[in-house]
């Protein structure tokens, strides 16, 4: 009996091996799966890529907030003329963010000078969108690895015993990050995105995705409604109430300090941007200084036009005529930032 | 938990890996019957409890059937678990059918009544683990089976995790047998169960699951397409379920295979059938059989007069088409063959085939047609059974209508279109098909040696992953 399970097991071990090989070479060959909502950007920028100094990396916050025809204007007025692109993503949070990124660098921009990466936590949770082409795309094991270890250390101060009782605890998205390295490893049903079709309902959303000036800036809409701003008002009260400052965990630093790495391998700087989100609490970094300058802008105190009700659409997003100000005021502190070493 | 998903890969691999490393009996169906509650509460703990409590009572009523030589006695202790059995179906699957049909009947005879329907979870596999238990108690009742002296035997059958929740529906006499012998793993055809579970996955996640997107494009607003839109989403319909139930069954197949239990076969290429009754002895076989077994020669089967057999037929279609869910839906479509079947009888009876038919049914021949009747016979067949799939896919009769009038020739009304291309698609599947059912693929991964296999069979997988749409829809019969 022995004997036989014996051979049984070493039968399992050639068809697992078997099947990682034939997964590796295939994933090799195919291109990479560029989901909707991503592929338009990517398509245009690296057709484009040369034509950009700058890029600006982040969710649906930038991506609704930086004008680049507006942000090139304010640069050229104080005497640092860019020429960028708004890389902002829907719901593009990290880790999903430094895969795009990498994808970005991949394209290699020869006149890359700087990229604006939005600063935020990992996010371990993705059981929402588990079926999505969304979610699978950017599970590529360093990103996942980053997943997981949030997953078992969400706040960076856990020991052994408390990570070993945290796997029940986060037993649902260890899971579902397993799975979704899976899908993406074993390239779950990339046969169809090399349809025609596919690719025709990838790109159906191009023009509104790239924006009016084919710039990546998407505009934003009117301010909130008054009974939501009522909610609004609470909630924001209570973060400021609430906040304090937050170091980042290990998962998240580590992802930030190994994307500032690659985009200064690739020969740019990076600067890190906290934008007017509702969440107060300064975001530190363990160590000082952190691996790239942080310009923050979550803080009602010191920023209040940002947090006026009738400044903003949503928790999350500015109006269109507030995102413009905000566009020349981001400007306006990057100048300096590119300046110093 | 779903055969397709990767958690069940992982699952498998543990219960696999335990229960072979198990030395006694009665470890292993320990094991193999806390691995089987564990995998029907991946779904919802809750009716765990449902199924302990049908296994602990049909235990009961076994021990005190086998006690007792008293007829009435005995009848009475089948009736209780009868009661039981059906009473929990009725209840979960059929209160709500029952509440709004009554209501429908009163307002009709024009005494409106206000009566509450209850927002009731079905739990998977109800109809299925029911039958399985059912068949335990009728068979000891019967004394073609002795009791069972444990209740761990008779709770790993009902309990059993590859059948469990979506069949087929295994006799107690087919499997408690299995239970009592410890399985050797050098019987087991580790070769032929792995091939058949990849088949299985095949049809269920590439093919199945890829065609379902159209057929619920379609049948969510069937008044908006043309009339070759219906063809393509009922033929699609029509491949979708047998992948889907016959990939499940499959799977199940295999994955009981691997542990050392055969289960029954449930298909055996319907759409090749000649005539309606040739395709009730290819579709879901183990409903079919049980429902003959269990229904209709109880009922009184083919002795007696022929408006007597007709009525058992149409009585056990009926039943057997509710059995799928409480909707009208499902009783039209059991009336549908139940009028085939009555149709192809009498046809038979008339021409004096019927000892032919009966001939044939018992060798039930794999390949397709073979004369030019043949295939007449066929086209007639595939038609009406397609036919009374729609009735099985709509939500409800005015879905049906538009897609009922498409399918008899009549203008569809709508101006969307599916493309009548896909109709290709349907027939490169079916030449797959058949070429499957003249034993193309049967034999030659046999051939090679264990690792060149193993190696194949990692290879192989790895490319059927390509083909799977993004997302898993679950088994249809898990609604039953």
């Amino acid at each position: 009996m022995s004997k036989q399970l014996g051979k049984g097991f070493l039968y399992v071990a050639i068809a697992l091996a078997a099947f990682i090989a034939t997964s590796t070479v295939i994933h090799a060959l195919l291109p990479p799966m560029i989901p909707k909502g991503v592929a338009a950007k990517l398509k245009y920028f690296s057709e484009h890529k040369d034509e950009f100094d700058t890029v600006i990396v982040g969710t649906s916050q930038l991506y609704y907030s930086v004008s680049p025809k507006i942000f090139d204007a304010t640069t050229g007025e104080n005497g640092m003329p860019t020429r960028s692109f708004n890389f902002g993503i829907d719901g593009m949070h990290p880790p999903e963010n430094f895969y795009v990124l990498d994808q970005i660098l991949k394209t290699k921009p020869k006149n890359l000078k700087s990229v604006l990466l939005e600063l935020g936590e990992v996010r371990a949770r993705w059981f929402p969108i588990l079926g999505t082409q969304r979610a699978v795309y950017w599970h590529d094991w360093p990103r996942t690895e980053l997943t997981l270890k949030q997953a078992l250390n969400p706040r960076g101060n856990a020991n052994w015993f408390i990570q070993i009782t945290r796997l029940w605890v986060a037993r649902r998205d260890l899971a579902s990050n397993l799975v979704l390295f899976g899908k993406q490893f074993a390239n779950a049903g990339r046969v169809a995105d090399l349809f025609p079709a596919a690719e025709r309902e990838r790109f159906e959303d191009a023009a509104l995705e790239l924006g009016p000036n084919r710039d990546g800036y998407r505009l934003a809409g009117d301010a909130m409604s008054a009974e939501r701003a009522v909610s609004y008002q609470e909630r924001l009260a209570e973060e400021i109430s609430t906040a304090r400052p937050k170091i980042l965990d290990p998962a998240t630093q580590q992802g930030y300090r190994d994307a500032a790495a690659l985009i200064r391998a690739a020969g740019a700087k990076p600067i890190f941007v906290v934008p007017p989100t509702i969440f107060q609490s300064p975001l530190q970094f363990s160590q000082s200084p952190p691996p790239a300058p942080i310009i923050a802008f979550n803080d009602a105190g010191k920023f209040p036009e940002y947090y006026d009700p009738k400044s903003r659409i949503d928790d999350s997003h500015l109006t269109r005529a507030e995102a413009e100000k905000f566009t020349v005021v981001l400007a306006r502190e990057f100048v300096p930032q590119t300046v110093q070493p | 938990m779903l055969f397709v998903e990767f958690r069940f890969f992982w699952f498998f691999l543990a219960v696999f890996a335990v229960y072979w490393s198990l030395r006694g009996n009665r470890n292993r169906k320990i094991w193999l019957l806390v691995c089987s509650y564990f995998f029907y509460a991946c779904w919802n703990w809750k009716f765990l409890f449902l199924i302990m409590a049908s296994s602990a009572l049909d235990y009961f009523v076994g021990s005190m059937l086998a006690r007792t030589d008293d007829a009435r006695k005995r009848r009475g202790w089948l009736i209780m678990s009868l009661c039981a059995n059906l009473g929990t179906i009725a209840f979960f699957k059929y209160y709500n059918f029952f509440v709004t049909s009554a209501a429908a009947v009163l307002a009709w005879l024009g005494l409106p009544a206000s009566l509450h329907t209850l927002n009731i979870v079905i739990p998977v596999g109800v109809s299925f683990y029911t039958f399985h238990s059912m068949s335990y108690t009728i068979d000891v009742y019967r004394r073609k089976l002795e009791p069972v002296r444990s209740l761990l035997d008779l709770a790993c059958f009902i309990g059993f995790f590859p059948q469990m929740v979506a069949g087929p529906i295994v006799r107690a006499s087919q499997f408690l047998p299995q239970l009592r012998s410890i399985r050797r793993f050098s019987d087991v055809d580790a070769r032929g169960a792995l091939v058949l579970f990849l088949t299985g996955f095949i049809k269920k996640a590439c093919i199945a699951d890829s065609v379902a997107p159209f057929v619920d494009r379609y049948f969510d607003a069937p008044w908006n397409f043309a009339t070759a839109s219906a063809w393509v989403a009922v033929l699609f319909y029509a491949i979708q379920i047998y992948c889907d139930f016959s990939g499940y069954t499959d799977m199940a197949i295999a994955t009981a295979g691997l542990l050392g239990y055969q289960l029954p076969i449930n298909f055996r290429f319907p759409y090749f059938a000649e005539n309606i009754a040739d395709f009730w002895h290819r579709w879901h076989i183990s409903l079919s059989s049980w429902l003959r077994d269990y229904l209709y020669i109880p009922l009184g089967g083919n002795r007696g007069p022929s408006w007597f057999v007709y009525r058992n037929i149409m009585i056990t279609m009926l039943l057997g088409g509710l059995w799928h869910g409480g909707a009208w839906t499902f009783v039209i479509w059991g009336g549908l063959h139940g009028l085939a079947l009555m149709g192809h009888r009498a046809w038979s009876h008339r021409r004096d085939l019927l000892p032919q038919v009966r001939d044939m049914q018992k060798h039930v021949p794999p390949k397709g047609p073979r004369s030019v009747a043949g295939w007449f016979a066929w086209a007639l067949t595939i038609y009406w059974v397609c036919f009374a799939w729609i009735f099985f896919r709509a939500v409800d009769l005015p879905h049906a209508a538009p897609a009922l009038r498409s399918f008899l020739f009549l203008p569809g009304g709508g101006t969307q279109d599916l493309g009548a291309w896909m109709l290709w698609i349907v027939v490169a599947l079916g030449f797959v098909h058949w070429l499957n059912s003249r034993g193309t693929f049967s034999t030659w991964w046999r051939r090679p040696p264990a690792p060149a296999f193993a190696a194949g069979y990692g290879c192989a997988f790895a490319l059927v992953l390509l083909f799977i749409p993004p997302h898993y829809a679950p088994f249809i019969y898990f609604q039953f």
